[in-house]
């Protein structure tokens, strides 16, 4: 399969990458890692004019951690972050969850913006900045702005990005100190996207559960902490509320079931992890 | 654009839009193969500054100045790479496609990845081993002894092909570098019943690089099957090269010959084609009611059963008196069970080269598992003589049956004799899907009666299989499904009724276990329920009732045919899994979860009906060893082993000493092909006649020579022994060549009579019942392969038949919606196992020597597959209580079978 001809674009800087997407808009596409783009452009699912190579910039490079939490720079390749000395600590859920993304090869260079920005409903990283409050740094020619990352993700695979905007970066807050998380993934086969994925973030004061792979975009719930049986009748009244779509590979029903018992699966391995 | 490549500097320009993996084949690296195209398989993994990578998924020009390592360049200073060397002991590959990819990945691992294999293999699926030879070559284990004479037949001699697999050497069907090598891409019908009004061809031809546009008008007239079969009249006359009506979505329109892939998908594009929609039908049941849109106008002559029904094939068979036969019974089970259709998922897609010589001679080198048998064909559809034809196959990768068909072949020599250029084909991933064949889809409705001592006395089964657009492989698929999952059990009373119907959805075709998996899955999970009612264990229930050595097998039909037990080793099998089971080892069940055990038998004729030919030349060497020319392909199944290993033992020789080439109709004689679990005992058995011939004819000769009585003369390894006084095999050649002696030979099978092989599956397996989860806690298999010729590569094609099997049972499944589409044409949506998902199965042989297969040996290709998804199905209505009647036995259907139970 050979995709449809395109320009390519190695910006020098971030300036000519922004100058490329305010001239082609929604023709361009931005490429990174490449790990979804690729096989899209060769089965001709998306059909840009130009492709915008950003992955080489120096300023879309590294992971910093700072008194705001973590910032990772669209440069940043799932691997490297898997690898960053400080993940456990910083971001524990984030390390839960990374070696469920794709395979050991796609990693090598998928990066992590890449995954938000293409904002499968079954990936993991998406779930993950949802539940962890991320922001999403998005800049254009015209400027610079933050999104929170429940607003980013507004359905399947389409995001609050305006045509003319890239990801420069993700901010993740660092871990809360006696916080517990834990992440759980149901799928057909090892490797597979999720049927349904939780991630769970329980503190002293709260309890949150988001849940990937079950609708159209990641869903978050914080509930209020109430031990045993209120708990256990919000996350069943949340799990029948959600918009569980079908597909080839589970009823919209199952997913719901999966998520009652799963959810629960999970914070109690969050709060396992705080305790 | 410059870039390293194993070390060496490379410059050159990437097309656009190019991915590296083509752009490093473009170089020459044949190691880095195509399985997918879209990062799911992992078969072109090469290493990217030393970081693995989907080449497929990276684009050439991100290759700029950096260092690329492909498996030509893993090996250093002339040593192979550790996991090199590993995957050579372990003998860590089958047909070997998948192989340079997972040692890339596998070399690249750290320890603590190396503790998580499920993890760390994810991105490499492996469709022949079931992953065991692959972890025992990462643990480092040796299961191969070294070849040296006398480890001929018993001894776990390696694959000739090793070391060329390990290394990225082996050449399959298109790493061969082909100057003007012209590219064919095929449009598809957009529509599952249509005829062709008219097509425009005009924009095609007009692309730069388009050289030709082929369509039905430049097709030959000529009816053929693209299933092959020793006689081409078992499959129905009911295709074109290219035809004017199209029968299902994905069939082919027209061809595009051009000077690049990229112009000839582009010229297919332009194409512009008029159809007149015609009304489809894609339930086989509706197909088979009058009225019922009908596919194939055709007369007589296409050998269709009734074209007016949509029926390829009917065929009814009964013995006793059902009706009484139930009255007596004290327990009746019947059931309606539904197998769905799924894909093969050899790595290496379908695929064929094809060139005129300078002698005005077609050639096709393939994909495929019947070269002799496509080359009569091609001769048959293209008027030409059979000595106008050479077709033949290098390493093929992966086949299954899939490989059983023309599908590639036809318009590969159609494009090279309108063009006269070189020119390949090379299906996609999604092509393979749409537009190459399935498994069978089968509903099997079941009846069976027992009484309450555990004597079955009624057994009833209706079949109705759906064998899409084409009727390739319909009847004799039918046929097979309505034998031996019914003549395995000893019962006065039987009925049997099948019906293979067109479907205007993608053809069926062969596929492992040739229909008995379909039908088996309704017999064996019936006879579970029997048993049940009765309250007798499952194989105690089985063991009161299979046929015994020298009863009738009675299915279909009441009169005994070619099949003999050459030996009879089913008691053995069900007493090794009852001891397997009852030994209480395995996983533990996660805490909660429902535990249950489940077994099923399979028994299957070794050789297919009619006849199946082999030929071996064998002839000495001058420097003392043998060489030989062998008919049948290998793709996978190890025969090429198993055949030095016959010859070295014959001939009391080291297997090291004997060459080999293969399945090239340039060799002479005949063979119908590696089918039908055909590789070892038929062509192996034409092999071990060569051999023996040969022997006979180096001691006459060396008799007479020595003058030492013929009956004192033997062969050691490299010489000759005449009572104590040797002569060097090369001296021997010598000698004869002086004498004008021919010292070579010539072994032929032809198939008649045949034997039966069986194999018996043990399941225990922990269900959450929650979830609806299953995680098999023991996997036990028994088979009865006679004489087991190379125990670690049987033990491996046992493996590889649960692995295939485990996925057919547990997720796959070719989802064709409402309109005839195929809906998950992908590795992404249509998933095989990986690494984690395939258990350890214990395999375990029956002892037993066949008396007509090579030095006691009987087929063990396809049958392994077989009791696999009845055994799990078995165990889950153990745990649950619930009975499964439809396959995949995917986690959301048994969620919702344990839900709707209450």
């Amino acid at each position: 399969m050979k995709p449809a001809r395109f320009d390519y674009i190695r910006a020098a800087d971030l300036a000519e990458a922004h100058d490329a997407l305010a001239e082609y808009g929604n023709d361009a596409r931005v490429i990174a890692g490449g790990q979804t783009l690729m096989p899209m452009l060769s089965m001709r699912l998306v059909r840009p004019k130009v492709v915008v190579d950003i992955m080489h910039l120096p300023a879309l490079r590294g992971i910093e951690a700072g008194g705001n939490g973590i910032r990772i720079g669209a440069g940043v390749r799932q691997a490297e972050l898997l690898a960053w000395p400080g993940l456990a600590e910083h971001l524990p859920l984030l390390n839960a969850a990374l070696p469920w993304v794709g395979h050991a090869q796609t990693r090598s260079r998928g990066t992590v913006c890449g995954s938000a920005a293409h904002a499968d409903p079954s990936a993991e990283i998406p779930l993950c900045l949802l539940a962890l409050g991320a922001t999403i740094e998005l800049s254009s020619r015209r400027g610079r702005r933050r999104v929170p990352a429940a607003d980013f993700f507004t359905g399947m695979m389409t995001t609050a990005r305006a045509e003319n905007e890239l990801i420069e970066a993700v901010h993740i807050p660092g871990k809360q100190a006696g916080s517990g998380c834990a992440f759980k993934e149901f799928g057909r086969r090892h490797g597979d996207f999720a049927i349904v994925a939780c991630a769970a973030i329980v503190t002293a004061a709260s309890v949150r559960l988001a849940v990937g792979g079950v609708a159209d975009k990641p869903v978050l719930r914080d509930f209020a902490i109430d031990d045993g049986k209120p708990l256990d009748e919000a996350l069943d009244a949340f799990a029948w509320a959600l918009d569980a779509r079908d597909d080839l590979h589970a009823t919209g029903r199952y997913r719901r079931e999966l998520v009652r018992q799963m959810g629960r699966d999970t914070i109690e391995e969050a709060r396992r992890c705080h305790a | 654009m410059s870039v390293t490549v194993n070390g060496k500097p490379f410059d050159d320009q990437p097309a656009p839009g190019q991915c590296l993996r083509t752009f490093l084949r473009q170089l020459g690296h044949f190691g880095v193969k195509k399985g997918c195209d879209a990062g799911d398989c992992g078969a072109c993994t090469v290493y990217l500054d030393g970081e693995p990578v989907h080449s497929c998924l990276v684009p050439a020009f991100r290759a700029e100045g950096r260092e690329v390592t492909t498996i030509e360049g893993l090996a250093q200073g002339g040593a192979l790479h550790p996991m090199q060397q590993a995957f050579l002991d372990a003998q860590g590959y089958q047909c070997g496609f998948c192989t340079a990819g997972m040692i890339m990945t596998a070399a690249a691992l750290n320890q603590e990845q190396k503790a998580d294999l499920g993890r760390a293999l994810k991105g490499n699926l492996c469709r022949c081993t079931g992953y065991r030879a692959v972890e025992d070559a990462i643990a480092g284990r040796r299961d191969t002894e070294d070849a040296r004479p006398g480890r001929g037949v018993g001894h776990n001699v390696p694959a000739p092909a090793g070391p060329d697999v390990v290394t990225g050497r082996a050449r399959f069907t298109l790493d061969v570098a082909i100057d003007g090598l012209h590219h064919i891409k095929l449009l598809r019908s957009p529509h599952a019943h249509a005829r062709i009004r008219a097509i425009d061809k005009s924009a095609a031809l007009a692309v730069p690089g388009v050289v030709a546009v082929l369509t039905h008008e430049d097709a030959p007239a000529t009816l053929y099957s693209s299933a092959r079969h020793e006689t081409r009249d078992t499959d129905p006359d009911d295709t074109r090269v290219l035809d004017d009506v199209m029968r299902f979505i994905g069939q082919r329109v027209a061809a595009v010959v051009a000077t690049s892939e990229a112009a000839a998908e582009e010229g297919c594009r332009k194409l512009v084609v008029d159809y007149e929609i015609l009304p489809a039908v894609f339930d086989p049941e509706t197909a088979m009611q009058p009225g019922a849109p009908r596919l194939h106008d055709k007369g007589p002559q296409a050998r269709i059963a009734n074209a007016s029904r949509n029926l390829v094939a009917e065929m009814h068979g009964a013995t006793g008196d059902v009706a009484q036969g139930f009255t007596a019974a004290d327990a009746i089970h019947e059931g309606t069970y539904f197998v769905p259709r799924v894909q093969h998922a050899h790595l290496e897609t379908l695929c064929a080269i094809a060139w005129i010589d300078e002698s005005g001679r077609l050639n096709v080198r393939s994909s495929t598992q019947v070269p002799f048998l496509t080359r009569l064909e091609l001769a048959h559809v293209f008027g030409l003589d059979r000595d106008k034809v050479r077709v033949f196959c290098e390493r093929v990768g992966g086949g299954f049956g899939a490989k059983q068909e023309m599908l590639t072949e036809d318009i590969a020599a159609l494009a090279a004799l309108k063009t006269g250029k070189p020119v390949k084909l090379e299906f996609t991933r999604e092509e393979q899907f749409v537009g190459a064949t399935t498994r069978h889809p089968m509903k099997v409705t079941v009846k069976i009666g027992a009484r309450r001592d555990g004597a079955l006395t009624a057994i009833e089964m209706h079949v109705v299989s759906n064998t899409g657009a084409y009727g390739n492989h319909g009847m004799p698929v039918l046929e097979h499904a309505c034998s031996e999952a019914v003549s395995v059990y000893r019962c006065p009373n039987k009925k049997i009724d099948g019906y293979a119907v067109y479907t205007n959805t993608v053809a069926a075709g062969a596929f492992r276990g040739y229909g008995l998996p379909q039908t088996g899955f309704a017999v064996e999970s019936a006879i579970d329920e029997v048993a049940r009612m009765i309250g007798m264990d499952a194989l105690e229930f089985r063991r009161c009732n299979v046929v015994r050595k020298g009863e009738p097998m009675i299915g279909l039909h009441e009169a005994p045919d070619d099949v003999i037990y050459g030996s009879y080793g089913l008691d053995q099998c069900l007493d090794l899994v009852q001891a397997a089971l009852m030994r209480g080892d395995g996983d533990e069940a996660p805490p909660g979860w429902s535990v249950g055990e489940g077994t099923a038998l399979t028994m299957i004729d070794t050789v297919p009906p009619g006849g199946h030919y082999s030929d071996t030349y064998i002839w000495l060497e001058a420097d003392g060893t043998y060489n030989m020319t062998i008919g049948t392909a290998e793709f996978g199944n190890g025969t090429s082993t198993v055949h030095r290993q016959i010859a070295a033992s014959v001939l009391n020789a080291s297997p090291l000493a004997i060459a080999f080439t293969q399945s090239d109709t340039d060799h002479g004689g005949h063979d119908t092909g590696a089918y039908g679990s055909t590789g070892t005992v038929v062509a192996g058995r034409a092999t071990q006649r060569a051999a023996e011939a040969l022997r006979d004819k180096l001691l006459d000769f060396a008799a007479t020579q020595s003058g030492v009585d013929r009956a004192q003369c033997k062969l050691a390894g490299d010489a000759v022994d005449c009572g104590g006084k040797t002569i060097a095999l090369g001296e021997l050649f010598r000698i004869a060549e002086a004498f004008v002696v021919d010292l070579s030979a010539h072994g032929t099978t032809n198939g008649i009579p045949r034997s039966v092989a069986f194999n018996v599956h043990g399941f225990r397996v922990a269900v959450n019942t929650t979830t609806g989860e299953v995680k098999i806690i023991k996997s036990v298999q028994a088979a009865d392969a006679g004489t087991v010729i190379n125990p670690m590569q049987c033990r491996a094609q046992i493996e590889g038949g649960v692995a295939q099997a485990l996925g057919a049972a547990m997720f796959e499944e070719v989802v064709v919606d409402t309109e005839g589409r195929v809906t998950n044409p992908s590795f992404r949506h249509y998933r095989i196992p990986a690494f984690a998902d395939v258990p350890h199965t214990e395999v375990l042989f029956a002892r037993t020597s066949d008396e007509l297969g090579p030095f006691g040996a009987k087929s063990m290709s396809e049958s392994p597959y077989n009791p696999v998804a009845p055994a799990l199905a078995n165990a889950i209505r153990a745990a649950t209580g619930v009975r499964f009647y439809r396959l995949p036995l995917k986690p959301d259907r048994i969620h919702a079978g344990i839900t709707a139970a209450g």
